[in-house]
């Protein structure tokens, strides 16, 4: 937005330039002092050209020259004078007797000038009715982030951002609370081209502005797509004036700086002896090969574990040494990210044009995960025909290359025994299970293995348009924009033994995917002031359309790879058996919209928008949907009756707004009865193939007689979901806009949910049926609060903080349904949040025979247990039975919030940024393995909080259930144990600056030089409650690293 | 010039408004249309078919954990109680909670493959000029019968739905709108429409034939004769003669066509030329090499693979199975005979040794490769036996890799000829005829003995003989239920009957905590196992489904 601030400069720069001669008249020749000096804007240190300088309470009075310089003779020694620009703040200084004065100007534009992109057109902030979040770009510049969402998280009011630390910053974006029981990605439009594809995959470098339409007045002219909300990208453009270069480049440090205390190979003997004699059971009589050597001490009968010793070999064939590996060390590193932009733009009356080209790669800290993108970009525009038509283009190619890390490589981790090595002896074959151990791979090998099997993406993004204005303010716009995306993945399958795994079976996979977008957009739009009216109109029509073409070719054998390397793994040259697969979808979308705005005097804002929106998606008789938005909007602060609180309320206005919007989120063929021949070439390693091909001749081998099978049940009555969003907020500034900020309400419901529900099983096979079912309610507020100064000796400071929350709650489901998302009859999801959470209450361990003697029926109670709540008593049945879940969690905050400070003192500038989350509920998965022995996998390694776990002698205090071999008690039921307290803190950002001063740069001909350090997640302040290692992050999800960053900022 | 510029662009735009509709008629790619398969019967009795094969390891068509495992044959096995532990708390009758993912799992897979049945009952009545319409609906009603078999024995309260039945009207029926008793005469007519109108030889082997659909029904009627006649009680009330000699009648049939015993007891559990071989009267046809991922394989019984040879060692024979194969002057120890604590008897049933892998004796009979201790994965826990009926020589072709895991193709019998006579006996027995299940009985037995070419490693331990009323025995009606039910049990170890035997003849109380009595001394975590009447004979209606029928369905007693 900064930019756009530029733009308007620059227009009145030259405006003023005029100025400078007509206003020369007004100097009058004086006879006294003369005062000098320059004024410069305090947003870039750019001098300001055209700034009037007066004399307050005189005539007298002149312009900044191209220089921002101005002299002007004063009348007498003590004279105040006012410098005033249109879009700057009005400064009043007293010379007092000074010769020589420099002035900072700032910008008065920050917020009401401000030019917004809501959808096919722009519109001054002054004049929104809607509720839009206007994201400062500069400030998600400061994470050292590959995604520029990913970076909003806490920015935004309304607007969660989830991720974990996977490398290529991939990140699910949700906006005003969970409105769908099926897709919630918002809907991104870039440069006007829509898309819902990661933001990872472009340039970041290359966004001007962001803009996220939260409310449907706002975002209903995106009708059939925004029912979860509209974020609005623009990428840079020239700049008419001179050429610019800016090169950007930073390098970072990433650190897996907290990762989960697991039991190491003696404190696994310890817990494990530990369990055999809770249980009364012999703990040499393990299969693992622990011999311990223990005893009853005298007195009391205690047992005491004196000694213990593992074998020197895990493995009969003797190839492994028993060790003590620490497996998170093993798969993790220190992460190196670097970052590389530079830009070129210009630009004159004719045309413009922006080149960039950028270079991303992000090496994370697990072991060989990384990330890399090239990016190229060319934003350009000509006028053509005396500047009736504008073409031009918005074009972007990536390239995105990523090894992704397993997903349950930290899962392993935490499972692999310590006492397994990473080698073998030889040091070159890999370590893994023996006798009695699990049956999971070695993290370190599949992780090596892995790194050979990265993905490519080619992704170009763009558009061309043309805009021809016959007559002044008249706009017919065309715009044809393209997202084609060009997957490609190689994965390699190779042979291995490892402990009593083991694989003769190599094999690849190629896999090659198009995905071919476009979209063509023609809109006519007019505009018009007469008097104190100001309208603008706008209609058009657009047509997207989707096509996904996929196919994979598959070989193995046993040992179908002579050599078992990259460069040699290929179909062609296997000895295996062939297998190929692959398939086309798509679907299309034809909409018609109109959108008219009109503004009263600067006070009335009114704002109607409609859209008529068509999908292939559904079936004929209910194919449109149609989608209206109003809004209004009083300024108040504009009314004469405020004149004179203007110095207390320097801008106040109030919105309301109700508008529809739309979801088609559902399957391409979603309204067909579907029957597909299953051959069975499917994984059916870790879930069912319904195959439908057989031996029925009872051959044993060769091609099999293949039937078919239903795989869905049709709904010609599919129809479009709808949300209706009524908003009303309220836009103030205070104190001349030292004080400012926002706040709204609003009330999302959506109704005819798009759901595929679950059904009886006895339906059988295609039983699955998309209908429109449900309806959800979002009730939620935000709030904005800004407040910037500067105080006297020069240190300027800026903090803005939010806070936002909302309510959510199912209010209808079908009746089939309404007991499958937890709960009872009568006492089910209906009513409450989508996603919470039904179990068992734990109510704390049973630590003396009394306690369980007197607690009802419960199989396997006893000392040192979890005693579970009786909660449903009226069953008349005494005893802890289905019956007793109950709702035990919320999953989402009651509020989340973000803090940002920034502080400049001349050269130096500081940044902080601060977000949390408050009060909700998060299931720690994790517990499973850090609190039990034997709820998870007995013959797994445990969490380092097991050896504090109960015992009624030697650790009486401790909640953690005593160590058992048997899960008796069946404790791995889900319970209030597992539900915790994810509220949480995080210092997101702190980075400190240096601009090296304009003296010493103008000598080396470069305009700009800013250094900066930065840190991120620095640390993380959770609820006592919680017994994981990041809240945000609770389960076995990609490490979120602690970040360091070295960076500068050049510009020529 | 300008105008004409606007005219045109203003006259293109309204062609485009009203031209474009067309692109929202999406044509499908990729799938089959109810129009495309209307008259396509016979992949729809294909894909009937199909799902007999189609299980996976933790909801087996086997039904290993709910036959065996939950039975006195067998542990549970793995790395430990906890990996699945929804089998081992059946295993030891405990905590078993109504809703356990394996069981909702089981429960709809069954009524998937139900529902194919189904739809090629339809599609077959639909076809035209269809010459022999009613040899192919009795194929698809086999099919049927067969899954309302397995839900039968495992859940005994079960929605029945056939294909005269609208969809829209399958939430209205409830799983307690037949009685127990009703619920087998259904499942009796489809295997009786079979044997009225299947072929008594089918050319494709895999197709049940005339004898397939009799022996079933003899089954069934055996089930059925065994009443439960309170419905709030699992208590065997009386045994029904009618439903007795329905057993042999169609048992007799059976004994009239081409189906006899192997000449080899082994023949029944070997891969390739061996398999659908003269005992296998109806059987789930694995394949391999076929142009799916690794082979339609048996996913059902993979896991029962020793940990030295693949994964992941479960389904281990236990002490007591390894104990009753004890034979004293060549008969069966009925008393006393589970004192052993480890090992094998000095004397046994030949059946032993093709049924349980014993360690430092040849598993699957390829005596290079010998059985031992450390092929165990968690001998501590689940001792060091491991099952060798549904697994392979590891060296055969038909043993696949499938990292983790290591299945085969080798079939999977359903019902063979040794069980069918069996069947018979008993019938005899129980109607009080049990003079002539005597020789019935013996031809088992004989056969047993002569099972011994390729256990001859073993033939120091073996000692059979045949029953002689009057000579070593004395056949009363008692007696031979005893011989009969023993006879079974060593006969089809291992094979998932055993558990629905015991509950059919109203003893799996009584059985079951006998078992955890003696076995509490040899696996710890049997100490707190126990077996409660009128509850663990059948698993409980799994919740999910309760809800989603609007509690329309009923849970099953003492759940």
């Amino acid at each position: 937005m900064n930019e756009q601030r530029k733009i308007k400069s620059n227009v009145l720069r030259k405006l003023k330039l005029l100025g400078l001669f007509c206003s020369i008249s007004l100097v009058l020749l004086a006879q006294n002092r003369t005062v000098t000096g320059t004024v410069i804007s305090a947003e870039d240190n750019e001098p300001l050209i055209g700034v009037t300088v007066m004399v307050k309470g005189g005539t007298i009075g002149t312009v900044t020259n191209l220089d921002g310089e101005f002299s002007i003779t004063l009348p007498t020694d003590n004279e105040t004078l006012i410098f005033s620009m249109v879009g700057m703040k009005t400064l009043e200084v007293n010379t007092r007797n000074r010769t020589s004065i420099n002035v900072l100007l700032e910008s008065d534009t920050k917020v009401l000038e401000q030019m917004v992109v809501t959808g096919y057109t722009t519109q001054k902030k002054a004049d929104l009715t809607g509720a839009v979040s206007v994201v400062n770009v500069d400030e998600i510049k400061k994470s050292a982030e590959n995604n520029p969402i990913k970076s909003l998280q806490g920015r935004v009011a309304g607007m969660t951002v989830s991720a974990d630390g996977n490398p290529s910053g991939s990140a699910s974006i949700r906006i005003r609370g969970i409105g769908t029981l099926n897709n919630n990605d918002p809907l991104l439009i870039i440069d006007g081209v829509p898309t819902k594809g990661g933001m990872h995959e472009l340039n970041s470098n290359d966004i001007e502005s962001i803009q996220v339409l939260k409310d449907a007045s706002a975002a209903s002219i995106y009708g059939s797509r925004a029912g979860n909300g509209v974020i609005i990208i623009t990428s840079k453009q020239g700049k008419i004036g001179k050429m610019r270069v800016d090169f950007d480049a930073y390098a970072t440090a990433t650190s897996y700086n907290n990762p989960l205390k697991v039991l190491n190979s003696k404190e696994y003997g310890q817990a494990m002896w530990q369990a055999a004699i809770n249980g009364g059971s012999n703990p040499n009589n393990n299969n693992i090969g622990y011999r311990f050597d223990w005893n009853y001490d005298g007195e009391d009968g205690t047992p005491v574990l004196n000694n213990m010793f593992l074998p020197k070999y895990l493995d009969a064939d003797k190839t492994m040494y028993s060790a003590d590996t620490d497996w998170f060390d093993e798969v993790s590193r220190t992460g190196m990210i670097q970052s590389y932009n530079l830009s070129v733009s210009n630009g004159t009356e004719k045309g413009k044009y922006f080149l960039s080209l950028g270079y991303f790669e992000n090496e994370g800290t697990i072991k060989f995960s990384k990330f890399d993108r090239i990016s190229a970009r060319v934003n350009s525009d000509y006028k053509l025909l005396d500047g009736l038509l504008t073409i031009g283009e918005n074009f972007t190619l990536n390239r995105t290359s990523e090894v992704q890390s397993p997903g349950d490589v930290l899962d392993l981790s935490l499972k692999a025994l310590p006492m397994v090595p990473v080698h073998t002896i030889d040091g070159i074959g890999w370590g893994g299970p023996s006798k009695g151990m699990n049956d999971r791979q070695n993290p370190v090998r599949l992780i090596t293995y892995n790194k050979d099997n990265p993905y490519q993406y080619w992704r170009t993004f763009g558009n061309a348009f043309a805009d021809l204005e016959p007559v002044k303010d008249l706009h017919f716009r065309t715009s044809f924009g393209v997202d084609y995306g060009n997957f490609f993945k190689r994965y390699m399958q190779r042979t291995y033994k490892s402990g009593f795994l083991s694989n003769t079976v190599s094999g690849v996979n190629l896999e090659q995917s198009h995905s071919m977008k476009w979209n063509w957009t023609n809109t006519a739009a007019y505009k018009k002031s007469i008097d104190k009216h100001s309208f603008d109109v706008l209609a058009g029509m657009e047509i997207f359309r989707q096509s996904d073409i996929s196919f994979n070719a598959y070989t193995s054998g046993e040992n179908a790879f002579t050599v078992e390397t990259p460069e040699y793994m290929w179909p062609g040259v296997s000895t295996g058996k062939a297998q190929v697969g692959g398939g086309k979808t798509g679907y299309s979308l034809l909409s018609y919209f109109g959108k008219a705005n009109y503004v009263y005097d600067d006070k009335y804002l009114a704002s109607a928008t409609i859209r008529y929106d068509g999908s292939s998606r559904f079936g004929k008789n209910n194919r449109f949907g149609t989608f209206p938005a109003v809004s209004f909007g009083w300024r108040i602060s504009e009314e004469n009756f405020m004149e004179s609180a203007k110095s207390i309320v320097s801008d106040l206005k109030l919105r309301a707004g109700w508008g529809q919007t739309g979801n088609q989120e559902i399957d391409n063929y979603a309204t067909y009865t579907i029957f597909v021949p299953d051959y069975g070439v499917a994984d059916p390693t870790w879930s069912i193939v319904n195959g439908t091909a057989y031996d029925i001749t009872g051959n044993g081998s060769g091609s099999l007689p293949a039937g078919f099978r239903k795989i869905q049940s049709g709904n010609d009555d599919l129809k479009w979901e709808t949300t209706t969003q009524t908003n009303i907020g309220i836009d103030y500034a205070l104190f001349d806009n030292k004080l400012y900020g926002s706040a709204e309400y609003y009330v999302k419901s959506t109704k005819d949910i798009l759901i595929r529900p679950a059904y009886l099983a006895v339906v059988g096979e295609g039983g699955d049926r998309w209908s429109n079912g449900a309806s959800m309610e979002n009730k939620g507020f935000e709030v904005l609060l800004g407040y910037r100064n500067a105080t006297i000796f020069g240190l300027e400071y800026d903090v803005t903080a939010n806070i936002s929350g909302f309510r959510n709650k199912v209010t209808h489901l079908p009746e089939d349904v309404q007991n499958s998302y937890g709960g009872r009859e009568g006492d089910n999801i209906l009513g409450r949040p989508i996603g919470s959470f039904y179990g068992y209450v734990a109510d704390g361990i049973f630590k003396t025979q009394d306690e369980v003697n007197n607690h009802v029926g419960q199989d396997g109670k006893a000392i040192g247990r979890i005693r579970y709540k009786n909660v449903y008593e009226e069953d008349g049945r005494n005893e802890i039975n289905a019956m007793d879940q109950t709702w035990i969690g919320n999953p989402y905050p009651d509020f989340s919030y973000g803090l940002n400070i920034n502080l400049e003192y001349r050269n130096f500038d500081l940044s902080m940024f601060f977000q949390g989350v408050q009060g909700a509920d998060i299931v720690n998965g994790v517990k499973y393995q850090t609190d039990f022995w034997s709820v998870d996998d007995v013959n797994s390694n445990k969490g380092r909080r097991l050896l504090d776990a109960f015992h009624p002698v030697t650790n009486p205090d401790s909640d953690i259930p005593m160590l058992q071999n048997t899960n008796s008690n069946n404790e791995g039921r889900f319970s209030t144990y597992y539900v915790e307290d994810g509220s949480y803190l995080k210092v997101r950002n702190v980075q400190f600056g240096y601009t090296l001063p304009k003296s010493v740069l103008s000598k080396i001909n470069i305009e700009k030089i800013r250094f900066y350090i930065s840190g991120q997640n620095l640390f993380t302040i959770h609820s006592k409650n919680f017994t994981g290692v990041d809240p945000e992050s609770p389960g076995f999800g990609y490490p979120i690293p602690m970040i360091s960053t070295l960076g500068i900022n050049l510009t020529f | 010039m300008k105008k004409l510029f606007k005219i045109g662009l203003i006259g293109l735009i309204l062609i485009f408004f009203s031209a474009c509709t067309d692109i929202l008629n999406e044509e499908p790619t990729g799938i089959l249309t109810t129009e495309n398969v209307q008259n396509a019967y016979e992949g729809a009795l294909t894909a009937a078919y199909s799902a007999l094969g189609n299980d996976h390891y933790d909801k087996p068509l086997s039904l290993w954990p709910y036959g065996t495992v939950r039975s006195d044959d067998a542990y549970k096995g793995g790395s430990g109680e906890q990996d699945i532990s929804t089998f081992h708390f059946f295993e030891i009758s405990k905590n078993i909670s109504t809703e356990f993912g394996e069981v909702d799992a089981l429960w709809y897979q069954c009524y998937v493959s139900i529902s194919r049945a189904n739809s090629a009952i339809k599609a077959i009545n639909a076809a035209e000029n269809l010459t022999n319409k009613e040899a192919k609906i009795a194929e698809a009603r086999f099919l049927r019968g067969h899954f309302y078999f397995l839900l039968k024995i495992l859940f005994k309260n079960i929605p029945y739905i056939d294909e005269t039945v609208p969809v829209a009207d399958y939430g209205t029926i409830s799983n307690v709108a037949l009685s127990n008793d009703e619920l087998w005469q259904k499942i009796a007519d489809d295997f009786k429409y079979g044997v009225d109108h299947l072929p008594a030889k089918q050319m494709d082997r895999g197709r049940a034939d005339k004898y397939a659909a009799a022996a079933y029904l003899a089954k069934t009627y055996l089930y059925k004769a065994y009443r439960q006649e309170n419905s709030q009680s699992n208590e065997v009330t009386s045994i029904n003669a009618a439903d007795l000699n329905n057993v042999l009648t169609n048992a007799d049939l059976v004994i009239a066509s081409q189906y006899k015993l192997e000449y080899d007891f082994a023949f029944n559990f070997l891969p390739g030329s061996f398999e659908n071989g003269s005992e296998s009267i109806f059987a789930v046809q694995f394949s391999g090499d076929d142009g799916t991922k690794f082979g339609r394989v048996n996913f059902a019984d993979l896991l029962s693979v020793p940990m030295k040879l693949g994964c992941c060692d479960f389904l281990k024979p236990s002490q007591t199975l390894v104990n009753a194969f004890r034979t004293q002057n060549g008969l069966p120890v009925f008393e006393n005979y589970n004192t052993n604590n480890s090992g094998y008897s000095e004397q046994n049933d030949p059946r032993l040794f093709h049924t349980v892998a014993l360690p430092g004796l040849a598993y699957k009979y390829n005596e290079s490769l010998i059985y031992d201790v450390d092929w165990n994965r968690s001998p501590g826990t689940y001792g060091v036996y491991a099952s060798l009926k549904e697994n392979v020589d590891p060296t055969c072709d038909c043993f696949v890799p499938m990292v983790p895991f290591y299945a085969n193709t080798k079939n999977r019998i359903v019902i063979r000829h040794a069980d069918l006579l069996l069947m018979k006996a008993e019938a005899l027995i129980e109607l009080n005829r049990s003079a002539e299940a005597l020789p019935i009985i013996n031809s088992i037995r004989g056969r047993a003995k002569n099972s011994t070419d390729l256990i001859k490693y073993a033939n120091d331990f073996i000692d059979i003989k045949l029953y002689q009323d009057g000579v070593n025995c004395n056949w009363t009606q008692d007696f031979a239920r005893q011989a009969l039910r023993w006879e079974r049990r060593l006969e089809l170890a291992m094979e998932g009957g055993r558990f629905f035997d015991l509950v059919r003849w109203g003893v799996a109380e009584q059985v079951m905590n006998e078992y955890y009595n003696t076995e509490k001394n040899r696996r710890s975590y049997y100490s707190e196992a126990k077996f409660t009447k009128n509850k663990h004979e059948y698993l409980p209606i799994p919740q999910q489904q309760i809800k989603f029928s609007k509690y329309l369905y009923k849970q099953n007693v003492g759940y």
